[in-house]
Parts: C-alpha cells; structure tokens; sequence
C-alpha cells in the first residue's frame, strides 16, 4: 500500500504510465478515491486500463477487474448478482472510456440498466478512441480531426455529431444519470457522492480532456475541461427517471472559439471559409444545448461561478486515511 | 527500476518522474500592495489572519512594520490600493479600512505591543523627533530590546500627525492612544526638548550611541511677494498648529487659502469649518480639465479636494497671486493672475502668470500653503557629520512626503542602526521574493464581488468630528476576504486536486510535489488562482 498522503487513500495512485496532464486519469483519481477502497472496479479496455495495469504493475490500490472492452458492464452485473447472493453490499462500479460506452459497451450497459443492477457506470469521455490512436468513435464532436476522419478537400473533419448518449441512457427510466467534468471538482464530488446514495443502475458521463488526441498543452486540460462547459458544448446536467432534475447555470457564455482555439484537434477551421462555417455550427450546437437545458436561466445558484470559487483550506476533499492502515 | 520490469506489484516502484522537463515549485511572492505599501506592510499575511477571524494575530503581524494602523487607516493616501491586482477583477481590497479596523479594535481591546527578544541591549539611543519616522524608529529598536530616548520640541507627541492634520480626519484621542501604545514598551519621551537649543546636538553626541533624527519640516516656506509683513497673512502649517493646539483663531468672512497641496486643503477645511467662505487658489487643476486624469496634476489627494469640494470650499484652479491688496494694516484681498505654465524649463515648480489677466479676489485673510522646509537650526553639526551611527528619516530626509513613507524609514533606521552598532549588516531590504503580476493568477477561480466603503458624514461642518465612518466587523471580513492572495498558498487543495498523477501530497500545513512522480504537465501551477507555483527547469 503507498500511503504517501494521509489525506485521501490513492485508490488511483501514482507510477500510472498515463500521459502528463491526462485528463482521464485526473477524473478517475477524483472519483475512485470519492467513492473509496471499498469497491469493486470493473475497467473496461481503454486508456485508464492499459495506463494503469503496465508490465505487471498496478496502480490500484482497491480490487479491480479488467474486462474486455465490450462486456464490462456486462461483467458488472455478474459481480454484483454474486454480492447480492453472498449477502454483501460491496459497491461495484465500472470504469469505461467513450469508446466503451457510447459504442462497443452500449447494449451490455443498456442491459445492466434494464435489469436494474445495483451498478454505477462511469463513462470518461474523452471523445475518441485514444488507446489506439485517436480514431473517432459516435462520442467524437462534429469537426473534429481524428486519425480516421482526417481533414482534407472533402472534408472538415468527422462529418456526424456527438451521440446524445446522456439521453439515451436516461431514457431507461433509471434512478440516476448526471454528466460532471473535471474542472469542476466539488460538482463532481456531489454527483458521484449522490449516485453512491441511491440504489440500481447509475450512470456519469465525465468529460475528460485528453492532451494527446485533442492536442492542447498538457497544463491547459482544466481549463478546456472549464471551456467546454462555459461555452454549453458540454452541458453539466442531471435526469432522475428520464426527467432532468438539475443543471449548473453558465454565469456567463463564452463563444465557442476560446474553446476550441486551444485545441489542434479543431486547427483546421482557422483560416478557411469552410471552417468558418463549422465554426458557425458549433456555436448553433452550443446555443441549442443551452436553450435545451435552459442553462442561462436556470433557477439554481449552482453556476460555473460558485463552482470554480476557491476557499482558503479547501472545500473539502475525500476521507481522510489514519497512519495505522499502512502495510 | 527498469522500464521493462516484468516484476509484478504496484506502479509506484516505477517512477515517472523521468519523464519530466519541468517542474513545479511553490514558492511565496511578494505581492503589488505590499511592493507600494511605503511602509512595506505584509498586506496579504495580515488580509489572511482578518479574513481568518484572527484579529489580534492580523494586528500583531501589521504592527511589525507600522505600529499606527488606527492613524494610517484614516490617513495614509493608500498607494497600495492603486496597485491591488484585485483592480483588474472588479475593484481593489478596501486595505485601508481593514487596518484602520485592526487598529481601532486593538485599541479598544487593549492589545499591548510585545518585545521581540528578552535580551536587554545595553547601547543607548537617541530619537530627536517624535513623529512618526521617530516613532517607528524608537518602537523598533526597543522591541528588538536597545534602550531609546526620544526628544521632541513640541509639548505633544505624534509631528505633523498632531500638528498638522486636523481632528476631522484624525481624532486626536486616536492617535494619543496609539503613541501610547507604543511608549508603552518603554521609550524615555522627553517633550518641550528642542535639541540645538534646551539641549545641544554635542551632548547628545557625547550621551548615545547612536542619533536617529526625525525632525520633519516643520518651517513654512514664505511668501516672497510684496508687503509680506503686517497683518492677516499666515502660513497654513502655523494655521494648522494653532487649530490643533486648541487654539481660538479669529476667521474675517472671507479667507483665500494659496497652493495646491494637502496642507492647503486641510487649511480650507478648517477655515470652513470656523465659518469662512474659503477660496483656495491653486495653480494646479485637481480634474484635469486640460491635462492628464483627474487629481495627475496637484499634489494634494484627489479624495480630499473632492471632500472640501463637497463642503462648499471654492477651488479656483490655474490662478497665481500677483500681490497683496491691502486698504491700510488690513488685507482687503490678493491680486490674482491666470496660470501659464507650472515648470520651467528645468522641471522646476515656478508657475509663470499670463500679464492682463489679473482678477481681485476679496479676502481678510491669506493662508499661505506653499511648502515648508527642514529647520536644521543647532542641528548643522549633526547634519554634516560622516558618522555612521548618526542617520536622517522622514520628512527630514526628503522623502516623499507621506506619514507611511516616514514609518518605513523609521524601520530602515532603526535597521541600519542596529546594523552599525553590531556590525552585522542589515537583514530589511532582503526578502528575495519575486514580485507577482495579475499575469500570474488564474482569475476563474475568484468570483466579482462589491467592494465595500466607509461611510461619510453628511452634515459636518458645525464642529471637527471625524467626517469618515469606518466599516464594520462584517464589511471588514468581506473585504479581507476579497483578497486574492496574490502569490501567497490558500490551501485552496486545487494543485492536490487536479494533479493528475497524484504527485502533489497533501500535508497539514501545505504540500508537497513529489518529484519522483511528477510529469511536469504544468497543470498545478497553470490552476493556482494566485500565482504560488513556478514551473522551473
Ligand atoms: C497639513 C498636513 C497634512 C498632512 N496630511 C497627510 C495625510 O493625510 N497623509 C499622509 O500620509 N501624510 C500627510 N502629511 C505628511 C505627514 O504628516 C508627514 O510626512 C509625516 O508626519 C512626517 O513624519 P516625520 O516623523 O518625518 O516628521 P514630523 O511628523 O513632522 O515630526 C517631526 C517632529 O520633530 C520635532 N522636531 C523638529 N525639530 C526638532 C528639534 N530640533 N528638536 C526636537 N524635536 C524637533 C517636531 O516638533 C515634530 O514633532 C501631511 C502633512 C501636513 C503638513
Ligand atoms: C473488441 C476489441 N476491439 C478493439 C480493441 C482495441 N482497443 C483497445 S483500447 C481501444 C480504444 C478504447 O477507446 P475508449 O473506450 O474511448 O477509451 P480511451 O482509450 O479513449 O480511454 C481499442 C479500440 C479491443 N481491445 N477489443
Ligand atoms: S491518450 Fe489521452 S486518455 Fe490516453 S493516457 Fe494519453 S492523455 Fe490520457
Ligand atoms: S489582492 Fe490582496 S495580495 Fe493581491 S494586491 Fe490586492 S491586497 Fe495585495
Ligand atoms: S500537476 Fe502533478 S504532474 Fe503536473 S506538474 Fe503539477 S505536480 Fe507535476
Ligand atoms: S493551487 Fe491552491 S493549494 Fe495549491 S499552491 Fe496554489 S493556492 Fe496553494
């Protein structure tokens, strides 16, 4: 056991081979130490599995199963029937990328969900398959450059748009569904306390900036995680049985170009009349998004504002580990 | 540990840290306030402690550098306050109406001033002046244990504070009550002591080990023009004293107050206050109706040409005296010409008048305002000593003329004091901390909020009564809180937060990077809101 920091458990610890500013690994060390030790981790293929379980070594401190990439929910299920059977409430989570969940994962999450496991899936999207390479999966936005929908004369990038996977998912009358993003640490810290509250299937989908697939500098992943939502390309939303019982009002909405300016993923729409056009959709996406969920107006005092406020000592991190559990 | 281990275990047996290019180091700056403070207070230390609810700890670490925080909240010009990053957010800390409220609290509680060290020094020392470049000297050097006897001519304590600004800004008791404060640690006062004259320069040479003198400049410059002698005119720093000193001062119906600094200001408003119609003419123009922002051009503070504006004193700008009127013994008025330039080509103030533009302006009285000079009287051989142990502050020393500058250099003296009596150089100018820029903060993480002001008291020109109301407890701990903090760790967790690799550990007090960890993504140092950590090769 590493217990170099008394002040969370480091389900996630260090010596992971993730990239430097990995915003996948940054969410999974938020949540997993949220939720604690006490848990059972099913990852699905990915980044966060491979980066994680490297020659042999593990960075998790807490049991942890790798599945394949399509079956972990699936996988999921099976270990919480044998909880319930052996009369334990042992929390079973399951740990999956874009490409895990809104693609090769979807009818095994889809079944987990309709047969009411006692499961919370956690979804870190990071808007492409990265672990290969960076081809686009249906989680890619539109216009975004991937290995597999390269930018040319045909081309502005990936031509279909971001699956609406939030809805999909709640649209399965289930107890709780919610999407957080890292730069918002108490918000996420709400989401993921509240699905460990309730019972059945749960679901988060926590958008993860991935310095390589996106291209941005390595010490900006937090604040285009911040953009995404500040712009309402990324709406921080939650639906309770299909209805959407929460949103984190925009204090102010940026223009999506302060978004995606950092980003070499979008480059190309800079200096061309047909990027220019792709840029126009994208802010008409956000803007649909924010009258969608109402994210202007929303009758909340949760805004971007209050949830990025800092405080002199914090605001509160994870359970604090006593010395005497050292090993 | 190889990178091909095939040895199975945990990941921390492989360190990642190698892969790094740079790497973060916390690292305290020393923010703008505290770089303009003259007197060099820690701001951002003593905000912290207020916004903490640790009031006596807040007015402890304030009173290391200027032990007047009751008189420099109400007096001092706050040059921090223009350079508080917190302007570029929304508008800057309200800093001198939270030290204003450390020291009045400190007084009405009673908090009493602590020597440093026990260790009695046995090397006296004489402080010829007891304003506050002499105060700040004497409260120095006898927290740090040097026995100080200070000599002022005057029968009160406090210089140009008690001579010179008038009770409507600072309430005499205030002050009172923090000189005594600070004598409180043991300082020898010996008042009525003109040095050159009850007591000469030679003695004190032969007596102490060392001579701090704080004398000010407390002779009013004179004005030059014709019939100069006779009644109804008067210097504004005699005006002033006499005022201060309790005296009745007779005011004809009509009063012309003559400069453009803050005694000139201070002289209107008590001239207003004794029930004259006051006109100040001044050849410099407060709003900078042709040249520069508003206040660019006249030295007195903007603020309180707006206050005596607002008390119904007259402000003719651009205006030079030409000469005195006069019907017989008694002043009927000044001459007045409009204003060409103020410099010569030199840079020199000599403002030159316009020939055929002169006006008559009625007055039974005529305060001259126009500058004062240090009285070097029976004090020559000091002045021109080479010694080191013998040192010049303050007004006296042609600092900028502000009460803060002059406690700051009563600390640098009493610094170089101690340094020339025990040959250890002088550690105050050394604080190696890089300065911080509104370029270094993450301002996403501070939320716009009001800043919240001292009220002013609407009918006040019946009596001298303090005319700025300070805030109150709930006001001051919002506008601590309104600082940023700049360069300075909050523990806001946010570097513990969002490091990606669990590098940064979190301790009980502060952190810690792990560099075995470490990958250099910068992320810590791009989201600390205040600028606390250096990526660094
Ligand atoms: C009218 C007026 C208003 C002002 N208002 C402000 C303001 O609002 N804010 C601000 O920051 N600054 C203000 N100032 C400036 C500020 O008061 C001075 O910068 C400050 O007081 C200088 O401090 P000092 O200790 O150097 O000298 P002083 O305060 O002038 O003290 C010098 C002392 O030395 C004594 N002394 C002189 N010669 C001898 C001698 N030979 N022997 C013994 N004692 C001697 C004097 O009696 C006097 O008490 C104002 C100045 C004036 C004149
Ligand atoms: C059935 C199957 N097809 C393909 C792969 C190869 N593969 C491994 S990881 C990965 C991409 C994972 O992408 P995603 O789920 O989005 O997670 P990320 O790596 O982006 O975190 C792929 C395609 C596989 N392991 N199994
Ligand atoms: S490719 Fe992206 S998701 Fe994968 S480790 Fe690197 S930064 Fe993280
Ligand atoms: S915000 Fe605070 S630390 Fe920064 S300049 Fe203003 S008072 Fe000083
Ligand atoms: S966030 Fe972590 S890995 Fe990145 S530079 Fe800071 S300490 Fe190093
Ligand atoms: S991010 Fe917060 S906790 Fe970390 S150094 Fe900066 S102020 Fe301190």
């Amino acid at each position: 056991m590493d217990v170099r920091d008394t002040y969370r458990h480091n389900v996630l610890t260090s010596g992971h081979r993730a990239c430097s500013g990995c915003g996948e690994a940054m969410a999974a060390r938020m949540v997993t130490d949220i939720i604690g030790p006490d848990a059972v981790y099913i990852n699905a293929t990915g980044c966060l599995q491979v980066f994680t379980t490297h020659n042999q070594q593990s960075a998790w401190q807490a049991p942890w199963i790798h599945s394949v990439f399509a079956n972990a929910a699936a996988v999921a299920s099976g270990v919480e029937a044998a909880m319930r059977a052996n009369g334990k409430d042992t929390p079973v989570v399951v740990q999956a990328g874009d490409g895990g969940t809104f693609d090769i994962g979807l009818q095994c999450l889809s079944g987990m969900i309709e047969r009411g496991h006692d499961v919370l899936f956690v979804c870190y999207d990071n808007e492409a398959y990265m672990n290969t390479g960076v081809q686009r999966s249906s989680s890619t936005p539109h216009a975004v450059r991937t290995t597999t929908s390269p930018p040319g004369r045909l081309s502005e990038g990936k031509h279909h748009l971001k699956k609406d996977v939030i809805s999909i998912i709640a649209a399965h009358q289930m107890p709780y569904a919610a999407t957080a993003t890292v730069a918002y640490f108490p918000d996420l810290k709400a989401k993921v306390e509240k699905a460990m509250s309730l019972k059945g299937p749960r679901f988060l989908q926590v958008l993860s900036p991935c310095p390589l697939g996106w291209n941005h500098d390595a010490a900006q992943t937090i604040q285009v995680s911040r953009l995404a939502v500040e712009t309402g390309l990324f709406p921080l939303v939650e639906l309770e049985h299909g209805a959407v019982t929460g949103v984190m009002r925009l204090a102010r909405q940026r223009p999506v170009e302060d978004y995606i300016k950092l980003q070499g993923r979008f480059k190309h729409l800079f200096g061309s009349k047909g990027g220019a056009v792709e840029i126009r959709h994208l802010q008409a996406l956000a803007d649909a998004r924010i009258r969608r969920y109402g994210l202007l107006e929303a009758d909340t005092e949760w805004t971007t504002d209050t949830a990025n406020q800092v405080q002199r000592r914090g605001r509160g991190g994870y359970a604090r580990v006593s010395k005497g559990e050292s090993q | 540990m190889s990178r091909l281990s095939f040895e199975a275990g945990s990941s921390v047996a492989y360190h990642t840290g190698d892969w790094r290019i740079l790497r973060p180091v916390y690292k305290d700056k020393w923010p703008p306030c505290s770089q303009t403070c003259p007197a060099s207070e820690d701001i951002q230390a003593w905000l912290a402690l207020a916004s903490d609810d640790q009031w006596q700890a807040a007015w402890r670490k304030l009173t290391e550098r200027n032990p007047f925080p009751a008189v420099m909240g109400r007096i001092c010009y706050h040059p921090c306050e223009l350079s508080c990053n917190r302007k570029h957010l929304d508008s800057a800390v309200n800093i001198h109406g939270v030290e204003r409220y450390l020291g009045d609290l400190a007084l009405e509680q009673g908090w009493r001033h602590q020597p440093l060290n026990k260790k009695q020094q046995t090397q006296q020392v004489a402080v010829v002046g007891a304003g506050p470049a002499g105060l700040s000297c004497a409260f120095q050097l006898v927290r740090r244990g040097y026995p100080v006897t200070v000599f002022d001519a005057r029968s009160a304590a406090g210089g140009t504070l008690h001579s010179g600004i008038p009770a409507y800004r600072l309430p005499k008791n205030i002050l009172r009550r923090e000189i005594d404060a600070i004598l409180a640690l043991g300082i020898q006062l010996h008042l009525d002591t003109r040095i050159g004259e009850q007591r000469s320069a030679q003695s004190l040479q032969e007596e102490f080990a060392a001579i701090f003198l704080a004398i000010g400049e407390q002779q009013p410059r004179i004005y030059t023009g014709n019939d100069q002698s006779g009644h109804s005119i008067m210097s504004g720093v005699d005006f002033l004293r006499r005022i201060n000193q309790g005296e009745p001062v007779k005011m004809p119906r009509h009063v012309a107050v003559i400069g453009g600094g803050n005694t000139a200001i201070d002289a209107a408003r008590c001239a207003r206050r004794l029930g004259a119609e006051v006109t100040v003419v001044c050849p410099q123009d407060p709003h900078g109706t042709q040249h520069g922002h508003p206040g660019a051009e006249m030295p007195a503070s903007f603020e309180e040409v707006i206050q005596a504006e607002a008390e119904g004193v007259r402000l003719s700008y651009r205006l030079g005296v030409s000469r005195l009127v006069r019907s017989g013994e008694h002043l009927s008025g000044l001459q007045v010409a409009r204003v060409d330039q103020l410099h010569d080509r030199h840079g020199q103030f000599a403002p030159k008048l316009f020939e055929g533009t002169e006006e008559f302006l009625s007055a039974g009285l005529a305060i001259f305002a126009i500058g004062q000079e240090v009285d070097w009287h029976g004090l020559e051989r000091l002045r021109d000593s080479e010694d080191s142990n013998i040192l010049i502050g303050g007004d006296a020393a042609g600092k900028p003329r502000f009460a803060a500058t002059a406690v700051g250099s009563g600390y640098q003296a009493a610094m170089s004091i101690i340094a020339c009596l025990t040959g250890i150089p002088p550690v105050y100018e050394q604080h190696e901390k890089a300065e911080v820029s509104i370029n270094d903060l993450n301002l996403s993480y501070y939320p716009q909020s009001v800043r919240q002001e001292g009220g002013v008291v609407a009918d006040r020109l019946h009596d001298f009564d303090e005319v700025i109301t300070g805030l109150d407890k709930t006001a001051v701990t919002h506008e601590a809180g309104r600082c940023l903090s700049c360069g300075v760790c909050f523990q806001c967790d946010n570097c513990w937060h969002f490091c990606p690799d669990a590098a940064v550990i979190k301790q009980d007090a502060g952190y810690e990077v792990d560099n075995d960890y470490c990958k250099g993504c910068g992320i810590c140092a791009q989201e600390c809101p205040c600028g606390h950590i250096d990526m660094v090769t």
